[in-house]
């Protein structure tokens, strides 16, 4: 069942890679995120577009936060 | 977006781009929330969502496309990976279920 829903993602982040050059793909590790709905989320410092530190920890208690993680700036991805 | 920021939600984008990429991106795309920059990867392993590529017999590592929502605890009350994350209406319905408090 998971090994199933496995091969679907590969085949669709193949799918999705296939815009714009070609990248050649032997091989894709996906590592699933551990964290589940009600689990605590992890803090973290980085920095901005701005070169600003963003401390996720500072929104606690003020702001609901979505954390969309992306591939790479530029692409289609 | 504005669905976003008015049900009381910030957005951050997070890749491993640098700063410096992302602001550029910022700017062709006009996005208005922060890109922020995991270039040691610490968040994307913290998180596990590391994607590990094998390109001419080299690897290489980034991030796997996920949306997380932390609501203001700081629990997490979604996480929606690959193909779903890219439309944001279920990060959108989950934040406007959430507590104003």
């Amino acid at each position: 069942m998971r090994s199933i829903s496995f091969t679907s993602m590969i085949v669709v982040a193949a799918l999705a890679g296939s815009v714009g050059a070609a990248r050649p793909q032997e091989d894709v590790k996906v590592s699933h995120t551990s964290l589940k709905a009600g689990d605590m989320a992890p803090d973290f410092t980085l920095l901005d577009n701005k070169w600003k530190q963003i401390h996720l920890s500072d929104y606690r208690g003020k702001k609901n936060v979505v954390l969309a993680f992306y591939v790479l700036a530029f692409t289609e991805g | 977006m504005a669905k976003l920021e008015a049900s009381d939600a910030v957005v951050f984008g997070i890749s491993i781009d640098s700063p410096a990429a992302n602001n550029a991106f910022a700017e062709k795309i006009g996005v208005t929330f922060p890109l922020l920059s995991d270039m040691n990867r610490k968040v994307l392993k913290e998180y596990g969502i590391l994607k590990m590529y094998n390109v001419q017999k080299e690897e290489y590592d980034w991030a796997q496309r996920t949306t997380f929502v932390v609501d203001k605890k700081g629990v997490i009350q979604s996480v929606e990976e690959e193909a779903s994350a890219i439309n944001p209406n279920n990060a959108v319905a989950v934040c406007t279920k959430l507590p104003k408090k």
